[in-house]
C-alpha cells in the first residue's frame, strides 16, 4: 500500500537519480567498459586516429593518386612537392601545383628541383586516373584528387625509382595495418586453444604445452622471427606471403595469452559457478565457452590490444630487413629500407615519412589498449 | 564521567565520483570514554570502516572529510585529528601508539615480504623504543600474551605460514603493543571460524580490562555487541539511526532498523521451521541521494508523505538512548 | 593425495633448505627446456627448401665450373644433408655432447663455435651494460612517476615512455646517427675504430670505445627502459592501494618508508621475474640494430648466416641465446625467490 502512493509522488529529479544509480548497478561489463572507454580521453582520440587510417587503408586506391607500380624517371629523388593556393599576383585559384624542372648543383652534383612559376597545374578531385579493382572485386578509376595532366604532385616526395611515396605509404598501411590484426587474431585463437587445453585436461598435456611456452618464450622474438621468414621461398605470391608472415607473426604471439588463459582456467574451475555448472550436469566444452570464457574477455581484448604494437613493430622490422613482405608489395618496413643509409636520410628526409606512420599507429594501440585496460576493471 | 577519549562531532565523509556525489557518512557523532567499549553496528556499506578510518585520518585522499573528531591525546591535550595533516608527525605519532587498529582481513593486513617479528617490531621502534633487543622483549611479549604459542620461532616466520587465527592474534598484538588509549576493531573476528571468533574476542576484553583503553568495535553482528559493548550506536546510510547502552537497545530497539537487525539474529531455541528473518532489500548506495529517511525504502512502517519527505532528526527515547525516526515522534506525541 | 597429506601432517617435515631445493628443482626443469628448444630451433633451421651445398653448386655450375656428381654426393654424406632432419638432429646433438662440435659453417668455411666464440663476450659485455642501464634509469624514474602521479614529471615520463615503446629501435638508431653524424661530423658506426681493431681497447681509446657504445645503448635500452619503467609504475600504484600499506599506515609508518620498505619491495618482483625477458629483448633488438649500426656483435653473423642457409651456424647463434635467457631466467628466477618468501617456501613447482 504504502508503496503505491510513494512511488507516483516521486518528482522527476528524484526518479533521474534513482534511474541513474539503478543503471550503475544494472549497466553490463560491456557497456560499462564503452562508457570509461569513452572517458578516456586518450584512448578515444586514439580510437578516431585508427578508425581514420584504417578507412583510408580500405579505400586506400581511391586516396591513392598513384598505384604501387607506376613510376616517373624524370622525377627521381623528388622532394615533396609544394601545394600553393594563390598564384604570384595574390590571386586564389585553388590548389595547385607550379611545374618543375631539375638541374645539378655544380659543386655537389646534387639534384635541385627549381619551381617552373609560369606552369600551373591545378588540383582536381574526384578525378580519374590509375585504374585498380577495389577489394579485388570492382574495377574503378575514381581517385580522391590528382593532378592535371602534365603536373607532378608527389605529397611526400618520390623514391629513388620516381614512385610516389604517399600513395605508397597508404597502400602500404594495406599490408601493415592488417597483418599484426590478422597475427593477433591467430595468436588469440591459438592463445585460447591451447591455453584452455593446457589449464583444464592438466597433466601431460600441460606439462608439454607449458614446456612449449618456455621455449618460446625464451628465445629472441626477432632472431626467430627472422629465422622463420628465412624459409620462406623467394618469389611466392603476395597472398601468399602475406599469410606466412601473419603466421611467422603469431608464432610467438600465443604464449603469454595462453599462460593468462591457463591460469584463469586453474583459477576459475575450482570456482563455485563452475562446480555449480558441472554437477547441473553442463558438458566440459559448454562450460568453457560459455562460462569460462565470458569470464576473463575483457582481459584478452586489453592483451590483444596490447599485442598489437610489437607486431606492426615485428613487420615493420622484417620487411626492413628484407626478410618479410617483398616488391612489388609493400609495407611501411619495406618503404624504410630506403632509409637505412644516414647518407639517404641526410640527402632526402622524407623518406623517414612512414617511421610517423609507424609511430603514429603503435602509440594509438598503446594509448588504446590503456584506456581498454583502465576500463576493464569497471567498478575502480 | 570523565572526559571522552574521542569525540567526533558531525562527521561526513564525501566522494566525487562520475556519477554523481557519494555521501557515505553523513554527520556522525558519538564519544567513548576510557576503558568502555562503543559497538557500531550496521550492514556492510552503511560507512562504518569510513568512520573509523576517518578517526586515523587514513582514508584515501578522495574522501573529503568534515566535522570534528576530538581526540585526547596522552598529554591530557584535546586535538582535532581532522585538521592535522595526514601526513605530518603529529598524526604519526598518534597512530599506532595511541589509537589503533585491528582490521577486517588479516590475511592481507600484514605484507608477505616481511616476518611477522618485523612487522609488530617496527611499531615498538617507531614508537616506544629504538634500542633493537628491547623492543624485541617487547614485541615477543606481546606476542605471548595474545596467546600465540611459541613466540620466538613465529616472530621469523613468514605471514603465509601462519593460519588466520593466529594471523588475527599477531595483527592484534601490532595494535596493541604501543598500548594505545584507544583500539579501533573492524569486523576483527569475520574472516574467522566461530571457535577461534570467541576466543579472540574473550582475549581483546581481557586485555582492555588490563590497559583500561577504549574500544570502538565495528560489527554487523549484533549477537557479538551484546557480549563486548557498553554503548551502541547502529548506522544506516551514512548516519547514527539510533543510540544508546547495550541493555537500553536491547530491550527496547526504537528504529525499525533496529529492530530488523535484532530480528535476524538467529536465537537458539525458537521454533525450528521458523525461517530466519531478514530486512527486505540491501543498503542503498549512497550516491546523490533523494530527501527523506535513508531507510524509508526497507521500512515496514513508512508513512507516505512523511518519511520520504524529511530526514528525521534524533529525537530521545529515554535518559540516554535516541533514535531518529519519524514513527517514534507520532507514538511519543500520540 | 590423500597420502601426501597425511605425510605432510603426521611426521614433520624433512627440512632441506627450501631455497636450495628450489634451485635444485629449476636446474631439473632447465634441461627438458633446451631439449626441447634445440629440437625446435633444428625444425626451423632446416626449414627453407634445399640447402646451402645444392645452392652452392648451382652457383659452380652458373659459374660454367663443372662439378661432379660423385664429389657433390661425398660432400652430402659428410655432412649428413642426404638424411632425413631428425637424423641430421641427433648426430648434431651427439656431436654437441661428445665433442663439443656446433658443426660446420658452409659459409665462413670454418667450424662454427670458433666464430661465435669470438663475438660471444663483445655481445653479452653490450647486452649486459644495456641491462644495467636499463634497470638503473627506469625503476627510480617509474618509482618517481608512481610516487608523484598526475604531476607534471608523470606526465612527461609517461609521454616519453609511450613515445620509447612506440619507435622502432632500427630506425631510431638511424635518426640518432643521423644527428651524431651532424653534430660531430664523423659517423660513429661500429664500436671500434680502425686504430682500436689493430692495437685493442686500451686507455687512450677507451673514451672513444664509451662514446660509441653509448648510442647502441640508448637505441637498444630504451624501448625495454620505457617498457620497464611503465610496469614499475603500474606496480607501485597497485601496491600503495593494499590493505598492509593502510595497516601501515594506521601504525604511525612515514611514507616514505611505506614506499621504500612496502611498495617497492613487493613492486620490485615483477621487474625481477622480467629480468630474462629483458635479455631476449635486448637480444631481439641489438640483432637489428647491430645490422644497422654495423657492431660487432653476433646479431649481423646471424643475419648473414640465416641469408645464405648456413644452417648450423645460424642454429647455433639461436641455441646459444636460447640458452643464455634460460640461464637468465633460472638465475631471475633464484633472484626472485631469494626476494621473495612465499616463493621460497611454496611447495609447489610452478
Amino acid at each position: 500500500m504504502a508503496q503505491t502512493t510513494a512511488a507516483p509522488r516521486m518528482t522527476r529529479k528524484q526518479r533521474k537519480a534513482q534511474k541513474r544509480e539503478e543503471s550503475y548497478y544494472l549497466a553490463s561489463q560491456w557497456s560499462l567498459m564503452a562508457r570509461k572507454l569513452g572517458k578516456h580521453k586518450l584512448a578515444r582520440f586514439s580510437l578516431v586516429i585508427l578508425g581514420f587510417l584504417y578507412f583510408v587503408a580500405l579505400f586506400g586506391n581511391f586516396f591513392a593518386p598513384s598505384d604501387l607500380v607506376s613510376y616517373d624517371g624524370a622525377s627521381k629523388d623528388m622532394p615533396p612537392t609544394q601545394v600553393h593556393w594563390f598564384t604570384e599576383d595574390g590571386e586564389f585559384i585553388g590548389p595547385f601545383v607550379y611545374g618543375t624542372s631539375m638541374t645539378r648543383d655544380p659543386e655537389t652534383y646534387k639534384k635541385v628541383f627549381t619551381e617552373n612559376k609560369d606552369e600551373i597545374y591545378r588540383i582536381r578531385f574526384f578525378t580519374h586516373g590509375v585504374s585498380y579493382k577495389w577489394l579485388g572485386l570492382i574495377d574503378s578509376d575514381l581517385h580522391l584528387f590528382g593532378v592535371e595532366e602534365g603536373g607532378k604532385l608527389f605529397l611526400f616526395g618520390t623514391d629513388s625509382m620516381g614512385r610516389d611515396l604517399f600513395s605508397r605509404i597508404i597502400l602500404g598501411s594495406q599490408v601493415s595495418l592488417t597483418i599484426p590484426f590478422a597475427g593477433t587474431f591467430l595468436s588469440f585463437i591459438l592463445g585460447l586453444l591451447l591455453g584452455s587445453v593446457s589449464g583444464y585436461f592438466g597433466g601431460w598435456v600441460d606439462n608439454v604445452i607449458q614446456r612449449v611456452i618456455e621455449v618460446l618464450n625464451s628465445l629472441p622474438s626477432l632472431p626467430l622471427w627472422m629465422a622463420l621468414s628465412a624459409a620462406i621461398p623467394a618469389g611466392i605470391p603476395p597472398v601468399q606471403m602475406y599469410l606466412l608472415i601473419t603466421v611467422i607473426l603469431s608464432f610467438i604471439g600465443w604464449t603469454g595469452l595462453a599462460r593468462v588463459v591457463r591460469g584463469k582456467f586453474m583459477s576459475l574451475k575450482n570456482e563455485d559457478y563452475v562446480m555449480a555448472a558441472r554437477l547441473a550436469g553442463v558438458s566440459d566444452m559448454k562450460i568453457i565457452f560459455k562460462h569460462l570464457v565470458p569470464g576473463f574477455m575483457s582481459y584478452l581484448i586489453v592483451s590483444l590490444t596490447l599485442g598489437i604494437p610489437g607486431m606492426i613493430i615485428g613487420e615493420t622490422s622484417m620487411s626492413f630487413l628484407g626478410l618479410g613482405i617483398q616488391s612489388p608489395a609493400t609495407s611501411w618496413g619495406v618503404l624504410l629500407k630506403d632509409a637505412q643509409q644516414i647518407q639517404n636520410i641526410a640527402n632526402y628526409p622524407w623518406r623517414l615519412i612512414p617511421l610517423v606512420f609507424v609511430v603514429i599507429a603503435v602509440l594509438a594501440f598503446n594509448f588504446l589498449g590503456d584506456g581498454l585496460r583502465d576500463a576493464a576493471d569497471p567498478y575502480k | 564521567m570523565p572526559n571522552p577519549i574521542v569525540d567526533v562531532r558531525d562527521l561526513c565523509v564525501n566522494i566525487k565520483l562520475d556519477e554523481g556525489l557519494l555521501t557515505p557518512v553523513r554527520g556522525v557523532s558519538f564519544q567513548i570514554y576510557p576503558g568502555q567499549t562503543l559497538g557500531l553496528v550496521g550492514e556492510s556499506g552503511c560507512g562504518k570502516s569510513l568512520t573509523s578510518k576517518a578517526i586515523l585520518a587514513i582514508n584515501e585522499k578522495k574522501c573529503h572529510t568534515t566535522g570534528q573528531i576530538l581526540f585526547e591525546n596522552k598529554d591530557g591535550q584535546v586535538v582535532d585529528i581532522n585538521r592535522l595533516d595526514p601526513k605530518g608527525r603529529e598524526i604519526r605519532d598518534i597512530r599506532g601508539k595511541q589509537i589503533s587498529m585491528i582490521f577486517q582481513e588479516p590475511m592481507v593486513a600484514f605484507s608477505p615480504m616481511y616476518t611477522i617479528g618485523n612487522q609488530i617490531n617496527e611499531c615498538t621502534r617507531l614508537h616506544i623504543t629504538r634500542d633493537k633487543k628491547e623492543s624485541r622483549r617487547i614485541t615477543l611479549e606481546m606476542m605471548k600474551k595474545v596467546g600465540i604459542a611459541n613466540a620466538e620461532k613465529r616472530y621469523d616466520q613468514y605471514p603465509h605460514e601462519f593460519s588466520g587465527g593466529m594471523l588475527q592474534r599477531a595483527l592484534i598484538a601490532m595494535a596493541l603493543v604501543c598500548k594505545p588509549r584507544l583500539l579501533i576493531a573492524d569486523e576483527p573476528t569475520t574472516a574467522l571460524d566461530v571457535t577461534i571468533q570467541a576466543q579472540i574476542l574473550e582475549l581483546m576484553q581481557e586485555l582492555q580490562k588490563e590497559l583500561n583503553m577504549a574500544i570502538l568495535f565495528i560489527t554487523h553482528d549484533l549477537g557479538t555487541v551484546a557480549k563486548m559493548c557498553d554503548n551502541v550506536s547502529v548506522m544506516y546510510l551514512g548516519r547514527i539511526v539510533e543510540s544508546g547502552t547495550a541493555r537500553q537497545i536491547y530491550k527496547n530497539p526504537s528504529h525499525p532498523y533496529t529492530r530488523g537487525l535484532m530480528n535476524s539474529v538467529h536465537k537458539i531455541g525458537t521454533l525450528k521451521q521458523e525461517k530466519l528473518f531478514s530486512i527486505e532489500g540491501t543498503v542503498p548506495l549512497a550516491l546523490n541521494l533523494k530527501p527523506g529517511c535513508g531507510f524509508c525504502d526497507r521500512c515496514d512502517q513508512r508513512v507516505a508523505g512523511v518519511c520520504d519527505v524529511a530526514e528525521p532528526s534524533a529525537r530521545p527515547v529515554e535518559e540516554g538512548h535516541m533514535a531518529a525516526c519519524h514513527a517514534l515522534k507520532e507514538a511519543t506525541e500520540a | 593425495m590423500a597420502q601426501s597429506a597425511t605425510v605432510r601432517s603426521g611426521a614433520p617435515r624433512r627440512r632441506m633448505n627450501p631455497m636450495l631445493s628450489y634451485i635444485l628443482r629449476r636446474l631439473v626443469l632447465f634441461i627438458p627446456t633446451v631439449l626441447i628448444m634445440s629440437l625446435l630451433i633444428f625444425f626451423i633451421i632446416q626449414l627453407p627448401p634445399g640447402d646451402y651445398l645444392t645452392s652452392y653448386v648451382a652457383g659452380l655450375k652458373a659459374e660454367g665450373v663443372m662439378v661432379d656428381a660423385s664429389v657433390i654426393a661425398r660432400l652430402e654424406e659428410q655432412f649428413g644433408l642426404d638424411k632425413p632432419w631428425y637424423v641430421q638432429y641427433l648426430s648434431w646433438m651427439w656431436n654437441i655432447f661428445t665433442k663439443f662440435d656446433f658443426g660446420y659453417s658452409f659459409d665462413l668455411g670454418k667450424s662454427v663455435w670458433p666464430i661465435i666464440a669470438d663475438k660471444l663476450p663483445m655481445t653479452l659485455f653490450v647486452s649486459l651494460i644495456i641491462m644495467l642501464f636499463q634497470y638503473l634509469v627506469s625503476i627510480p624514474l617509474g618509482i618517481y612517476s608512481a610516487v608523484k602521479q598526475y604531476s607534471v614529471g608523470d606526465y612527461a615520463l609517461t609521454a616519453l615512455g609511450f613515445l620509447g615503446m612506440a619507435v622502432p629501435n632500427f630506425l631510431f638508431a638511424i635518426i640518432l646517427m643521423y644527428l651524431t653524424f651532424i653534430w660531430t661530423g664523423t659517423a660513429w658506426i661500429g664500436l671500434f675504430t680502425k686504430e682500436m681493431l689493430q692495437t685493442g681497447i686500451h686507455w687512450n681509446n677507451l673514451g672513444e670505445f664509451l662514446k660509441r657504445l653509448l648510442i647502441p645503448v640508448l637505441v637498444i635500452g630504451t624501448s625495454g627502459l620505457c617498457g620497464t619503467m611503465r610496469s614499475m609504475r603500474a606496480q607501485m600504484l597497485d601496491e600503495q592501494g593494499r590493505q598492509y600499506v593502510l595497516c601501515a599506515r594506521a601504525k604511525g609508518v612515514s611514507e616514505r618508508t611505506i614506499i621504500w620498505k612496502y611498495c617497492l619491495r613487493a613492486a620490485i618482483n615483477p621487474t625481477v621475474s622480467g629480468l630474462s625477458g629483458s635479455l631476449a629483448s635486448i637480444f631481439s633488438g641489438s640483432t637489428i640494430s647491430a645490422i644497422v649500426m654495423n657492431l660487432e656483435i653476433i646479431g649481423p653473423t646471424l643475419y648473414e648466416a640465416l641469408k645464405a642457409q648456413d644452417m648450423y651456424l645460424a642454429g647455433t647463434i639461436l641455441l646459444v641465446m636460447g640458452v643464455l635467457i634460460v640461464v637468465g631466467t633460472l638465475l631471475s628466477d633464484i633472484l626472485l625467490a631469494w626476494l621473495d618468501p612465499r616463493i621460497r617456501f611454496s611447495e609447489r613447482s610452478e
